[in-house]
């Protein structure tokens, strides 16, 4: 008789196809219809199903593109790769951008992985607090010294998208609301940066310039204002931080500001 | 929140769910509570918690876990169980319910209900379990009975016995399924009233129904699938009135997850269900 900890170990390894299951088989009541494997069997059908379905969920874009039948031929494969690690089926699926990428039955699709990684930023947005709106004032009470130093916080919901293809309009296009306009997209028209945030509790896309990006994508990693200027600068000797900072401000993307330690007790509160 | 409705009444309620969100909030159908899956708002915003929120208003809630694996032998998860005790701070549920069963092994999760064997081994770790859970969710839990398909051959005691020595150990309240009863009573071939006869009067503070798929083995045998994705069936309805008959009114849910029908068609099963409950009430008064 194998203890509880040996006794869910074998079945997990069953269900998931690490065994055939005759361990987790023998563990079972004997019955003749249906089998032990029959029984084991039902219960790894859930699995798969319910994964797969959860994977359907996240990514009916990259599903619509490749069919059906492709993606649950995929999505299991990316299931024995990538198991889920919570009890919260929304966190299942965000190693399918990279999986995608390296997945060899859809190299014909280079543009695939980055269209995941759209509809897995849109999937966390979603779910996403919003945040009120940093005001103006607040950074007013900054004195002009410190400002070089400032951090800025970003609605949690914020994600950066960037891709070499044209993944915004190739998303569009397959919505399920989406008017077939019988045009054709190109993927050599050109990349684009993307912003994916929460708005209004819906899902807004920002285009970003590649400076813009650099910019906002630093702020989001922590960077001071000064750092994350010289980074959008050495990209783009133009890049305008007023107009980019007051564009962003006036759409609330920012909810917050602090400063190092060092510098805090000089801000009024 | 404006004084949230603490108990739950015994009637029936229904899943919010967010194909329903909209329709939900703007027609507040007459049903007597709601229940949302916790896991479906441990993101910390959006639509989901947005309508949620809206709907908490007019309802009282029950919050109903898939996700815990209380049953498993790895570690509670704690970003888990800070998030539930988080939305149940924002949400005042009147029932937090989680499943006995177990879905992970070595942090990696089937997110199924998979049966634990019944043994006494099993039994003082759910045991041990639940009183980690209320004591860092500073409340007791209901848990509740699965569907399930297979048995184990190490099991010492039977389904209904395991659940009612976990519910009298741990003090927790029992959510009683009576789809899973009859799903796993058919899988298994023993008697659903034998189950229902054998759980404390006291005990069940929720019950449960939903509808199941025939899932055909080969010529003659088939095995029921909890799919949440049918209307409740008539034998299901029969043993529902004997359970009302012993438990006396208890709130009830409809559950319908899959192939998830209008709002309307929902609201009238639940209406099924409450004058079945209405009768029993009156009865008992």
């Amino acid at each position: 008789m194998l203890a509880l900890p040996e006794a869910q170990a074998c079945v997990m390894d069953a269900l998931m196809l690490h065994s055939r299951g005759a361990a987790a088989a023998a563990l079972l009541r004997p019955t003749a219809v249906p089998s032990a494997q029959q029984r084991l069997q039902i219960y790894r059908n859930n699995l798969f199903e319910s994964l797969i379905a959860a994977l359907g969920g996240v990514y009916p874009v990259v599903a619509r593109l490749v069919g059906a039948g492709f993606f649950r031929h995929a999505a299991k494969a990316y299931i024995r790769a990538h198991p889920s690690r919570s009890g919260n089926l929304h966190d299942f699926g965000g190693e399918l951008p990279g999986f995608l990428h390296a997945y060899q039955p859809a190299a014909s699709l280079p543009y695939l992985p980055d269209v995941a990684a759209l509809e897995w930023a849109y999937h966390r947005a979603y779910h996403e607090a919003e945040l009120p709106a940093l005001e103006l004032a607040r950074l007013t009470e900054v004195p002009i010294a410190d400002q070089a130093e400032l951090r800025f916080h970003l609605q949690p919901s914020a994600r950066f998208v960037a891709s070499r293809y044209p993944v915004l309009k190739i998303w569009q296009a397959n919505q399920p609301q989406a008017q077939d306009s019988g045009s054709t997209i190109s993927l050599d028209e050109g990349g684009v940066n993307l912003l994916v945030v929460q708005w209004d509790l819906e899902i807004e896309f920002r285009f970003l310039s590649i400076a813009e990006s650099r910019w906002l994508c630093a702020l989001a990693d922590g960077a001071s204002l000064a750092e994350a200027t010289q980074d959008a600068l050495d990209n783009d000797p133009a890049f305008d931080l007023a107009t980019t900072l007051a564009r962003h401000l006036g759409r609330g993307l920012f909810t917050g500001v602090s400063l190092p330690r060092t510098l805090r007790k000089r801000v009024r509160t | 929140m404006n004084q949230p409705l603490r108990q739950l009444p015994p009637r029936a309620g229904i899943g919010l769910r967010p194909e329903h969100y909209v329709d939900f909030v703007e027609s507040r159908p007459p049903v007597g509570f709601i229940e949302a899956h916790s896991e479906n708002y441990f993101g910390r915003g959006g639509k989901p918690l947005h309508y949620l929120m809206l709907a908490r208003r007019d309802y009282p809630l029950s919050l109903h876990g898939v996700g815990l694996s209380i049953g498993s032998v790895d570690p509670l998860s704690e970003p888990h169980l800070q998030r539930l005790s988080e939305l149940i701070d924002t949400l005042e549920p009147s029932l937090v319910s989680e499943h006995l069963c177990w879905s992970s092994v070595g942090g990696i999760y089937a997110n199924d209900l998979l049966p634990l064997p019944y043994t006494e081994e099993a039994l003082s770790h759910v045991v041990s379990r639940v009183q980690q859970v209320h004591e860092r969710l500073r409340r007791s839990i209901l848990l509740e009975n699965v569907s399930s398909y297979l048995e184990y051959a190490q099991s010492a005691m039977p389904e209904w016995e395991f659940l009612c020595e976990v519910a009298k150990r741990s003090g927790c309240g029992i959510l009683l399924d009576v789809n899973n009863i009859f799903v796993s009573a058919h899988n298994h071939g023993f008697d659903a009233m034998q189950y229902l006869h054998a759980i404390p009067r006291a005990a069940v503070q929720e019950i449960h129904l939903a509808g199941f798929t025939r899932n055909p083995i080969e010529e003659g045998v088939e095995i029921l699938i909890d799919t949440h994705s049918a209307p409740v069936a008539d034998a299901v309805w029969a043993v529902y009135g004997v359970a009302l008959e012993r438990f006396g009114p208890v709130p009830t849910l409809i559950e319908w997850d899959a192939d998830l029908p209008p709002l309307s068609t929902l609201v009238a099963e639940a209406w099924k269900a409450d004058s079945m409950l209405e009768t029993h009430h009156a009865c008992a008064a």
